[in-house]
């Protein structure tokens, strides 16, 4: 069989949002058909909601980061406005250095953009990762619709899902979803029908070159529960096979995953033939018709239930809240914290050739025998049992924490006892997402540690498995 | 090989002083430890001088040992700066220790001292838990009250230890700072108090965490050839032990102790030739509430395990069978961590010689101080033996 999609992957974060919060805030909810939206913690991105969705596709297609020869990530919401951010996703993944990277940014059209490029690119294991976290000023109806989540796509030979016809179009419609350089908030002219032409007629002419018959579902671009259907008609596609890969009632607006995630859906849900129809400012649409040919992988962790009040919110998005505050004390410089990516990123441990112990991080005197020895690199599986465990409460956190904990409030550090291929454990400290006690089994997760200097250092927390 | 005796021993006040430099502070532990020989020195009599500092806030930290001892009038005195955390100046008196028994001096003077009120909450912060391991677990999210935090959390587990027993620390050490007129927090408080304040780092509440202080120690020790020119009532210290480990808490054998404090009494216990039976009195290392619960396990107070049973049975109050922390530790009288060290021994020179005030305990002849760096990287323990007359 031809190139196409082996196996797919999804997250979203574990905090919900409902519109009444909203509502109740600001006297209106003006993004219709939205019932939640989700949040991302404070120490997630777009990176990071990425490398989870990664690893649940690498998980359904029983596959490793290895194996990866071509690895794309897309994004409207960068952490970084430059930076290529594969090179991180890759640390966090394990892919390989010499694995083609691609990166698509600008458009909420990216995430189609990264999946048409890997299937033009033909690779033997591809993987398309697209995350986006849009956000809008707090008054405006585009924060209150802003979601979160992230998709990713294993792409090779002999694939169940195929790519059976694609069609784009391309018109100039500027203003009506933008973000200027610098800003890290959407913004629009709001021009009522001028937006409305700009949303549907790029839809309309690329859906209108592809066949819509017999569709499943049709993941279309989803800004807020009404543009999608509104679009239909023009688009020919019935609403209901739009509702069919709709995910913006529950996650919200989630930029350049909207279509990806919807995608994902829909072969959740059984779909054999299924559009996805992108659109992003400018403006632009790509329609892409896939069909299914036998069981597809799907692994999605779209089901997050914390609700959060608006306090909380505003906190959490960091509207309100403290940041890191002037000062010295403990430092680690970006090429200290470098050295250490193998173990942030994939927990590579030492084990001593001399007699056996294990170290984290591998460096020193080995601790069983007190010989300056050269470790043996053994990446270990991220599984643990808590040790020993705090909860740091306001004021006990170091100042590079200020951020984290005003936005999040207390916040746990274990020490952790990680499992390793032999009959012993290897122990560090970590911080805890959610909650977890003395004893507890965990499992590690890429998160956002700190900030400082403008460079984001990403590493390893734990949560409960 | 010489004994080496400790002559006399004196701080400053312990507290938040911001008229106060730490040059100023120093010169008041100085003025009080020369005035505390029992048959006055002449600083010219000074061979050598050890001054423990962190340097919080980033004061003076190059050259911070002659800052000190020039400006209090010690003009060439050879002197070094020992940075070791919170156990800088406990290993202060230990090199005066090693500087009197080499022979290389007979009168050194070891101390300590520290500034740490006098900066902003945001940059003390930044200062707390510099000794800790920084590239794993500072950046896990934790300064020491995190740290000591995860030890009580281990504690409780493995030993059945409750948060009772740990606010009975504060209690204890709270009536005994009560008692002592150099203290920071020179008040009582009640179970209530300790067991009710605000949570610092679960189980950890605020009673259970020592404050931040400014303050100066020091103590002179000299040499068995000149102890007789000082004093009729010579103290002996008679052993001495330290020891190291690695310093971050995740890459030891154990959380719910500090092995290095074992090491280190077993050695000070040995060269004394003395075993725990024979203390009338421990200063120990109590910068938070379950520091001093593993040290009574460490020192073999109690057995391992015993600790929160222990304090319960009121054996470590004043009146207790082993009187700890008799100055208030660091709970109460306070924590400057360059100065702690020698500040035990201040403690530990006041009780040996009877001028402990209030909290004066009867006729004590065998005191233990205990100064940890860190949670647990560095240990330090010195036996004192009172004697009627010089050995040997």
């Amino acid at each position: 069989m031809s190139v196409g999609v082996i196996a797919v992957g999804a997250y979203a974060p574990e905090y919900r949002i409902e519109a009444a919060e909203f509502e109740a805030a600001w006297d209106s909810f003006d993004p219709p058909g939205i019932e939640t939206t989700a949040v991302p913690d404070a120490d997630e991105d777009a990176l990071t909601m990425g490398w989870e969705a990664a690893n649940s596709a690498l998980d359904a297609g029983d596959t490793t980061a290895e194996s990866v020869d071509w690895l794309a990530f897309a994004t409207t919401t960068p952490p970084s406005e430059e930076e290529d951010l594969t090179a991180r996703l890759g640390s966090m993944l394990g892919v390989s250095t010499d694995a083609t990277r691609r990166l698509f940014t600008g458009s909420t059209r990216a995430g189609t953009q990264a999946l048409d490029a890997a299937l033009t690119a033909a690779p033997e294991c591809g993987l398309v990762v697209v995350s986006d976290c849009p956000r809008g000023e707090p008054h405006d109806a585009r924060e209150h619709a802003a979601g979160a989540g992230a998709a990713a796509f294993l792409v090779g030979p002999d694939a169940r899902v195929t790519l059976v016809e694609s069609a784009t179009h391309t018109e100039a419609y500027p203003g009506t979803r933008f973000r200027e350089r610098g800003s890290d908030t959407l913004d629009g002219i709001d021009a009522g029908t001028y937006d409305r032409n700009a949303f549907t007629r790029p839809l309309a002419a690329a859906v209108g070159a592809v066949a819509t018959d017999g569709l499943d579902a049709a993941a279309v671009q989803m800004p807020d529960g009404k543009q999608p259907y509104r679009a239909a008609s023009a688009m020919g596609v019935e609403t209901a096979t739009v509702r069919a890969a709709e995910t913006v009632s529950t996650l919200g607006d989630t930029g350049a995953a909207s279509v990806p995630l919807g995608v994902a859906t829909a072969f959740d849900n059984g779909g054999e033939r299924v559009l996805a129809a992108s659109w992003g400012s400018g403006a632009g649409a790509d329609a892409m018709v896939f069909e299914r040919d036998g069981e597809l992988p799907v692994s999605l962790a779209l089901g997050g239930d914390t609700s959060l009040d608006y306090a909380a919110y505003l906190r959490l998005r960091g509207e309100i809240t403290a940041d890191e505050p002037d000062g010295g004390g403990a430092y680690v410089s970006v090429p200290t914290w470098r050295r250490s990516l193998p173990q942030r990123h994939r927990l590579v441990a030492g084990r001593c050739p001399d007699c056996g112990t294990y170290a984290f991080p591998p460096e020193g005197a080995c601790r069983g025998c007190d010989s300056l020895v050269a470790f043996e690199d053994v990446p270990l599986a991220g599984t643990g049992t808590v040790e020993a465990k705090t909860e740091i409460g306001s004021g006990g956190a170091p100042p590079e924490f200020e951020r984290l904990q005003s936005e999040s409030g207390a916040f746990g550090v274990a020490i952790v006892a990680f499992d390793t291929p032999d009959d012993e454990t290897v122990s560090s400290p970590t911080m805890v997402v959610g909650d977890a006690t003395v004893g507890d089994e965990v499992e590690t997760v890429q998160r956002v540690i700190y900030t400082q200097e403008g460079v984001t250092r990403y590493g390893f927390k734990v949560a409960t498995r | 090989m010489t004994d080496a005796y400790l002559v006399g021993a004196g701080q400053s006040a312990y507290g938040s002083f911001p008229d106060e430099s730490y040059r100023s502070l120093f010169a008041t532990a100085y003025e009080h430890t020369i005035d505390s020989v029992p048959d006055g020195i002449d600083p010219d009599r000074i061979d050598e001088a050890v001054v423990g500092t962190l340097g919080v806030g980033g004061r003076q930290l190059g050259l911070a040992g002659p800052a000190v001892t020039e400006h209090v009038g010690l003009h060439g005195v050879p002197t070094t700066r020992v940075e070791n955390a919170c156990a800088a100046s406990g290993y202060a008196v230990r090199q005066a220790v090693q500087a009197v028994k080499s022979g290389m001096a007979d009168v050194v003077l070891a101390g300590g001292v520290e500034i740490m009120t006098d900066a902003s909450g945001d940059a003390v912060r930044y200062w707390l838990g510099v000794s800790g391991e920084t590239e794993w677990e500072r950046l896990s999210g934790t300064t020491f009250s995190g740290v000591y935090a995860q030890m009580a959390s281990a504690h409780m587990r493995e030993h059945g230890t409750t948060a009772e027993q740990l606010s009975h620390v504060a209690v204890k050490n709270h009536a005994n700072g009560a008692k002592n007129p150099k203290a920071q927090l020179g008040f009582e408080c009640t179970l209530d108090d300790a067991m009710n304040a605000p949570t610092v780092a679960d189980p950890l509440t605020l009673y259970h965490c020592c404050p931040t202080t400014d303050g100066a120690a020091a103590a002179l020790v000299v040499s068995e050839d000149v102890v007789e020119e000082f004093t009729d009532d010579p103290i002996r210290i008679a052993g001495v032990g330290a020891s190291s480990d690695r310093v971050g808490l995740f890459q030891r054998d154990t959380y719910s102790g500090v092995p290095a404090s074992k090491r280190a009494a077993d050695e000070a216990y040995a060269m004394a030739d003395r075993s725990v039976d024979d203390l009338d009195f421990a200063e120990v290392h109590d910068c938070f509430a379950i520091a001093e619960l593993m040290a009574y396990e460490d020192l073999g107070l109690c057995a391992r395990g015993e600790a929160g049973r222990y304090i319960e049975s009121g054996a470590t109050r004043l009146d207790g069978a082993m009187p700890v922390n008799t100055s208030g530790g660091l709970k109460a009288k306070g924590h400057p961590i360059g100065a702690t060290g020698a500040g035990q021994v201040v403690e530990a020179y006041k009780q040996l010689s009877g001028q402990a005030g209030d909290r004066q305990l009867d006729d004590p002849t065998v005191g233990l101080t205990h100064n940890v760096g860190g949670s647990g990287g560095a240990a330090v323990v010195h036996v004192f033996e009172r004697e009627q007359e010089v050995d040997g």
